[in-house]
């Protein structure tokens, strides 16, 4: 039966996923047959090819395929094998899982055509199972052992094939280096950003880990991250590859004879460029990943909003070019040539526009693809007969809305089966089919919103149970009850007593589609006969990474990469005449400080406090310069939804829009270049004393 | 043919607009203020999910300014394209105004309401002035020169 019955549904979707794995495998497979020939380890793609096979192998038991399970299995314990021996492959080895990857593809084959995978070979599986001894005997005798003079915060975060990755590759022959990147804003806007330095370095080394760093870091910045690599190349060309110092380049060798235990060996890193102990940013990020498929290409959301950027600044470019040419046909020279080119260009500009935002959208039914799994889970965990509709059509959506509706889309689903469906009997009872059906659809309207729809034909909420647990009165309307529904801890209370009804999560779902998305969330419901939840979402939301501080008793949002550097505020001029504005020292030149309360009341006759305190500074480029801003606090770091102000009273300069921080007030999203430009040009025309040019 | 009105007070005064335009009323819990902004604007609110700028009625009209009670309400509007919320002190009422009732304002109110009040209804003893909706939220944008 496999194949078929009841995986029929889940086929199409395991036939794409599947062959985008296999793309990828035999691409990494012939990366490694390539490495095998000239004798070297190729640990990044026997890893890969490792993965691939291990997610194959689960997706194909998830669907029934044994056949594939099994020749995937068996590939996929003698790559661990490989893996673990720092990347290598006896030449033997080659042929076999070669094989094994077409036996593979011709079973999928199989299976896309509506037949049944024919049985796994015995012969091949034989030979593949054979390959574990001839891995193990072909891994590097560790003759010369080779130790790792990792740091006591390395350490901790390296797994044991890492480190095995690391000192295979030393005791290959090569060099584990450490290669410390410090990104900064000069060198993303020439295009040096941790994305490139990755491909960069990819050329020259193979990439163990990415480890991102915080705290200062050399070059004094506060974000630096630590490439781990294996490599041949030189320090120059490394370094090169990075965008010179402030990087460096460290040998992850323990020099002969050192202790063993990590840590007690770790030397004093030169000229305060520690990475502080506990220091860890993040969870490793994940390395990007690049698979090519079916036509498909995934590209990282990031290189796309990289391309709106630019294309803003054409957007910006082309007005002032159309300003020119109009001052030059009032002067009366000759532009209609000029005037069509310019059309011609606006249009472009335009198509151009509509292009990339093309380029972030995803088929709904794409993100959807992981309902029907999720519903034969709970089908499963509940007992309950469960029939899910999908009628999602070709509608679009922009990839970063549709990553944050698919949980609360889950969650949704989740308590539709869990909560809403009644058992078989109890349907049966009622005089209902007794299996359940959920019913999902969506479609796109004209006002750039996407509509979805998920309706249930389960036992409809009880709008007197909710009230009670959520002690309050009975509500009146399906508005009411959908906020008594909302309110956050309702569901800790259901969820204990067991009480019927819905309410798990549903603050969270609301969380989502009005408050991080701004749509509308709607519920209709009808005891006996089942619920209905409608989602409004935009099509589009812009996201970005900021710093949030706290300034004058108020929050505010500033886009991580126009901040150049956070500083303590210390130490700070003020020349006499002025105007309150400082001067702080950083890195022996002479920044303005300004106080940002300072600027944000300058409009209002400006009664903020003279002193201008504010212990933090962001530091800032304005037209070139480095400008300090000084706030009071800051709050930390963390993604937004950018909701840019399109009514024109709250256009403004300096404000590029606000975000919800999760109190349900506007927090102002500042552009602080603009803002200073902005603003401190007002004040000095107000007042000649404000010469602060340093 | 009546027309359904919302009424609300500022500073003692009943106003009107039609009910048609008016999307939904909110309570008041303050508002994010916006530099630069012009000065009738109190800030920004979020309304279900949505970011819009409340204009005080109090600055628009020059009287004193108010505080803000549990009365206060923000009277969303929609103006075309444009979602604007207008500040008042309370809003509780919504009737049928009688079109035959509806008068233009006498000139005095016209010069002193800046063209705010666009006609006079009476309502049994009562007099409402029917705002001119557009006129109050106004264009007006930043108050920063040359930037816009």
């Amino acid at each position: 039966m496999s194949g078929s019955g009841e995986f029929a549904e889940f086929l199409p979707a395991y036939l794409a996923e599947v062959d985008e794995l296999l793309a990828s495998a035999q691409r990494d497979l012939l990366a490694v047959e390539d490495a095998v020939r000239k004798g070297q380890a190729q640990p990044r793609a026997v890893r890969e090819l490792f993965r691939a096979l291990h997610t194959l192998k689960g997706l194909s038991a998830m669907v029934d395929v044994e056949p594939i399970v099994s020749v995937a299995h068996w590939m996929e314990a003698s790559l661990r094998l490989a893996d673990q021996a720092g990347g290598r492959l006896p030449e033997s080895s080659v042929e076999p899982l070669v094989e094994g990857l077409r036996a593979i593809e011709l079973r999928v084959r199989q299976l896309g055509a509506g037949k049944t995978a024919s049985p796994a070979p015995t012969a091949l599986l034989e030979r593949l199972e054979a390959l574990g001894p001839q891995v193990l005997d072909a891994a590097p005798k560790r003759a010369r052992p080779v130790k790792l003079d990792a740091e006591a915060a390395f350490a901790s975060r390296l797994a044991p094939s890492e480190r095995e990755q690391l000192e295979g590759g030393l005791t290959a022959g090569q060099r584990a280096l450490r290669l410390d990147f410090v990104p900064s804003s000069e060198r993303a806007a020439k295009g040096l950003n941790i994305n490139t330095v990755r491909e960069r370095v990819a050329k020259l080394a193979d990439i163990v880990k990415v480890l991102p760093l915080s705290g200062a870091a050399a070059g004094g910045a506060s974000l630096a991250f630590a490439l781990l690599l294996i490599t041949r190349a030189e320090d120059a060309a490394l370094l090169d590859a990075v965008g010179g110092p402030p990087a460096m380049v460290r040998s992850l060798e323990a020099p002969e004879g050192a202790a063993e235990a990590p840590g007690d060996l770790a030397p004093a890193p030169p000229d305060g460029a520690a990475l502080p102990a506990g220091a860890v940013l993040d969870e490793e990020l994940d390395e990007p990943e690049v698979r090519r498929g079916g036509g498909l290409l995934r590209v990282e959301v990031s290189r796309l909003d990289e391309a709106m950027e630019w294309l803003a600044a054409l957007v910006v470019n082309r007005s002032r070019l159309t300003r020119a040419v109009a001052a030059l046909t009032q002067a009366g020279a000759p532009t209609r040539e000029l005037t069509a080119i310019l059309q011609e260009n606006g249009r472009q500009l335009r198509d151009l526009r509509s292009a990339i935002l093309r380029l972030r959208m995803v088929r709904v039914g794409d993100v959807l693809e992981r309902l029907p799994l999720l519903v034969r889970g709970l089908r499963r965990a509940t007992g309950k007969a469960v029939r899910l509709e999908l009628e999602v059509g070709d509608a679009e959506l922009d990839k970063a809305v549709a990553d944050r509706l698919l949980p609360a889309l889950v969650h949704l689903v989740r308590n539709a089966v869990d909560h809403a469906l009644e058992t078989p009997e109890e349907r049966q009872a009622a005089g209902k089919s007794p299996e359940g059906l959920v019913h999902l659809s969506c479609h796109a309207r004209a006002s750039g919103q996407l509509e979805l729809t998920l309706r249930d034909d389960g036992r409809g909420v009880d709008a007197k149970a909710v009230a009670k647990a959520a002690n309050a009165p009975v509500p009146d309307s399906a508005d009411a009850l959908l906020d008594l529904l909302c309110r956050p801890g309702l569901s800790t209370r259901q969820e204990a007593t067991r009480t019927s009804g819905r309410g798990m999560g549903m603050d969270i779902v609301r969380r989502i589609v009005v408050e991080q998305l701004g749509g509308e969330l709607r519920m209709e419901t009808r005891k006996g006969a089942g619920t209905t939840f409608t989602l409004s979402v935009p099509l589009t939301v812009t996201l970005m990474d900021a710093i949030v501080f706290e300034c004058a008793g108020r929050r505010y949002a500033v886009a991580v990469g126009t901040v150049e550097e956070l500083i303590d505020v210390a130490g700070v001029v003020r020349p006499a005449g002025a105007d309150g504005l400082g001067l702080v020292e950083r890195r022996g030149a002479a920044v303005p400080l300004v106080s940002l309360a300072r600027l944000l009341d300058a409009g209002s006759s400006g009664d903020a406090s003279a002193k201008g305190g504010g212990a933090k500074a962001l530091i800032v480029r304005q037209r070139g310069d480095p400008v300090a801003f000084a706030v009071d606090r800051l709050l930390g770091q963390q993604e937004i939804v950018l909701r840019p102000l399109e009514d024109p009273l709250v256009r403004v300069p300096g404000v590029a829009g606000a975000t919800d921080l999760g109190d349900g007030q506007p927090t102002l999203v500042l552009d602080l270049a603009a803002l200073g430009a902005a603003r401190m040009g007002r004040r000095k025309r107000a007042s000649r004393a404000g010469e602060w040019v340093s | 043919m009546n027309v359904l009105h919302v009424l609300f007070k500022v500073d003692g005064t009943e106003y009107a607009m039609p009910a048609a335009d008016v999307v939904q009323m909110e309570s008041y819990t303050g508002a994010t203020p916006v530099p630069g902004a012009p000065s009738h604007v109190a800030g920004l609110v979020q309304v279900r999910g949505r970011v819009i700028p409340v204009v005080d009625a109090r600055t628009r009209f020059g009287l004193p300014a108010g505080t803000p009670s549990l009365d206060s309400r923000v009277v969303v509007g929609q103006l075309g394209e444009r979602t604007v919320g207008l500040l008042v002190d309370s809003a509780r009422e919504v009737l049928k105004l009688d079109p035959r009732t509806i008068q233009p304002p006498p000139p005095m109110v016209v010069e002193g309401a800046k063209g705010f009040v666009k006609a006079v209804a009476q309502v049994g003893p009562r007099l409402v002035m029917l705002i001119d909706f557009p006129r109050v939220v106004g264009e007006e944008a930043a108050d920063v020169d040359g930037q816009r």
